[in-house]
């Protein structure tokens, strides 16, 4: 028999450009308004996982040191835009063994330090030595995306003006000025067709969750979320033909996670997804299962995927206009998904909200779809 | 182990072939990405032309590119795909273009000119 395993606390810093602030004290800031969030104090936290790709060595040490966390297990994870998620995954499998009664997980990156363009991929890759960057990565599936369903630059456009309006009413967000189709396909171009408001912002960034069992939930007061599913995939490798506008990866990975909450994606009420480019929305529509193949263009130009759609996607502005601070992303989309679970979402609440999808991919190697994939599902 | 030749006057990407489980694949690798097999893999030419999958003119990358510059996914011969810098004009490509490699700058690291292949459209 395992243990229910509940989300009791939830906090985030800032997420902008912060270049006069270390990751130490960004990260400290998601760690104490967690703390704060969940009423716990620090004594409490059995064990911690800490979600950085580009923090370097012991980030999770560094950030806890300054709050007198130490002395019991950290583990700092690294897998790209999946880190934080990652953690978030051993996190509840502890909680669940019963191996840990309270655990912290904490995100953190900080982008600023390379001064802004493409993020730094690994030389000894093959593609990225021939060129490659993330951007060009997206814009080809768009390209592709686009030859094969005729949808269009407006509908790339349309993702991106749908983040501005819900990050306009999001406090946390890094973007928060509404824009228009026009503005959108006139701003300037990053790899075509991707421009750059259809682009993720560099920034920094932490969030952080504490997971519990259901016992220490219950005695925290506060009504629980709960971690209904958490899964981890990784790529397939492959060196021929794959559709690179479809995702196999976040379909399967998915697929896993509907399967052990029990749940589908009909009964999803929000998620919080993977928009590093606004062709990456379009296409997790339909790997997520919320529309069928080649639909994806016409969900969010129907408006369903908007808050007040029937399948509210990005809430938060999503990576688009929230921000990407790389570690964070996973868990800051947990952070959105409980507020919106809790009644918490003020201006930008989806109505009725009862199950929340997270969803979070990245890692840019040559042969595969991504590196990592986590989706996790959250029930009140 | 280079990934090209100069072959009938042209130039040919090098991949590898493995006689276990037939798999062509490219890059070269000792160890066969599919069935595992640690023992008869071999160098092998891909087939000369490929059909382009995906492409996309790039504006903005690290100071080693010189931008804007072109990349695309190139599929071969035995299902075989492969990416890399385009040369020529962006605006001529199309998806489904038929694709020739070539040899050319594809980065710059301290004051040297890094060759490589490339792709171009093959009739042009």
């Amino acid at each position: 028999m395992t243990v229910r395993c509940a989300i009791v606390g939830v906090g985030m810093s800032r997420f902008a450009k912060q270049p006069d602030r270390t990751i130490e004290d960004i990260g400290r800031d998601a760690v104490l308004a967690a703390l704060k969030d969940a009423g716990l104090t620090r004594d409490r936290i059995d064990e911690a996982f800490c979600g950085s790709s580009y923090g370097g060595p012991m980030i999770g040490q560094r950030i806890l040191r300054d709050l007198g966390l130490t002395g019991i297990p950290i583990t700092n994870v690294e897998n790209a835009c999946s880190s934080g998620a990652a953690g978030l995954r051993q996190a509840c499998g502890l909680v669940e063994s019963g191996r840990a009664e309270t655990v912290l997980v904490v995100g953190v990156d900080k982008l600023t330090k390379f001064g802004g363009g493409t993020l730094p991929l690994e030389a000894t890759d093959l593609d990225v030595a021939n060129g490659m960057v993330m951007p060009a990565l997206y814009a080809m599936r768009a390209q592709r995306y686009m030859h094969e369903t005729g949808a269009k630059p407006e509908h790339l456009a349309m993702v991106a003006v749908k983040a501005r309006e819900a990050a306009a009413l999001n406090p946390h967000a890094q973007y928060r000025e509404k824009t228009t189709i026009e503005a959108v396909l006139a701003s300037r171009p990053v790899t075509d067709p991707l421009t750059l408001f259809m682009c993720c912002p560099s920034g920094d960034g932490a969030a952080a969750v504490i997971v519990a069992s259901e016992a220490t939930a219950k005695r925290l007061g506060a009504p629980p979320v709960f971690v209904a599913a958490s899964v981890l995939q990784s790529g397939r490798y492959k060196t021929g033909r794959r559709d690179i506008g479809y995702s196999e990866l976040t379909e399967r990975t998915s697929k896993l996670a509907y399967e052990r909450a029990g749940l589908g994606p009909e009964d999803v009420d929000l998620a919080e997804v993977h928009d590093a480019f606004a062709i990456a929305e379009i296409m997790y529509y339909e790997a997520l299962g919320f529309c069928g193949r080649g639909e994806g263009s016409a969900f969010v130009a129907e408006g369903r995927s908007h808050i007040g759609g029937d399948k509210p996607v990005n809430p938060s502005g999503g990576l688009l206009c929230k921000g990407h601070p790389i570690g964070a992303t996973g868990i800051a989309q947990v952070c959105e998904a409980v507020w919106q679970l809790r009644g918490q979402a003020a201006k930008r609440q989806v109505e009725n909200a009862n199950v929340a999808l997270t969803h979070c991919t990245g890692g840019g190697i040559s042969g595969f779809d991504h590196g990592a994939c986590a989706v996790h599902v959250l029930t009140r | 182990m280079p990934d090209w030749r100069e072959a009938d006057g042209g130039i040919r990407l090098v991949g590898a072939h493995c006689s276990a489980c037939d798999l062509r694949f490219f890059p070269h690798r000792e160890i066969c990405p599919r069935c595992g097999a640690l023992e008869g893999v071999a160098a092998a030419d891909l087939s000369p032309r490929g059909r382009l999958y995906s492409y996309s003119n790039v504006h903005v990358a690290p100071a080693q590119f010189q931008t804007p510059y072109v990349v695309g996914f190139v599929d071969f011969e035995d299902d075989v795909r492969v990416f890399g810098q385009i040369e020529g004009d962006p605006a001529t490509l199309t998806v489904e273009a038929e694709m020739a490699v070539t040899v050319g700058v594809v980065r710059r690291e301290g004051g040297d000119e890094i060759l490589g292949y490339k792709f171009r459209r093959a009739d042009r």
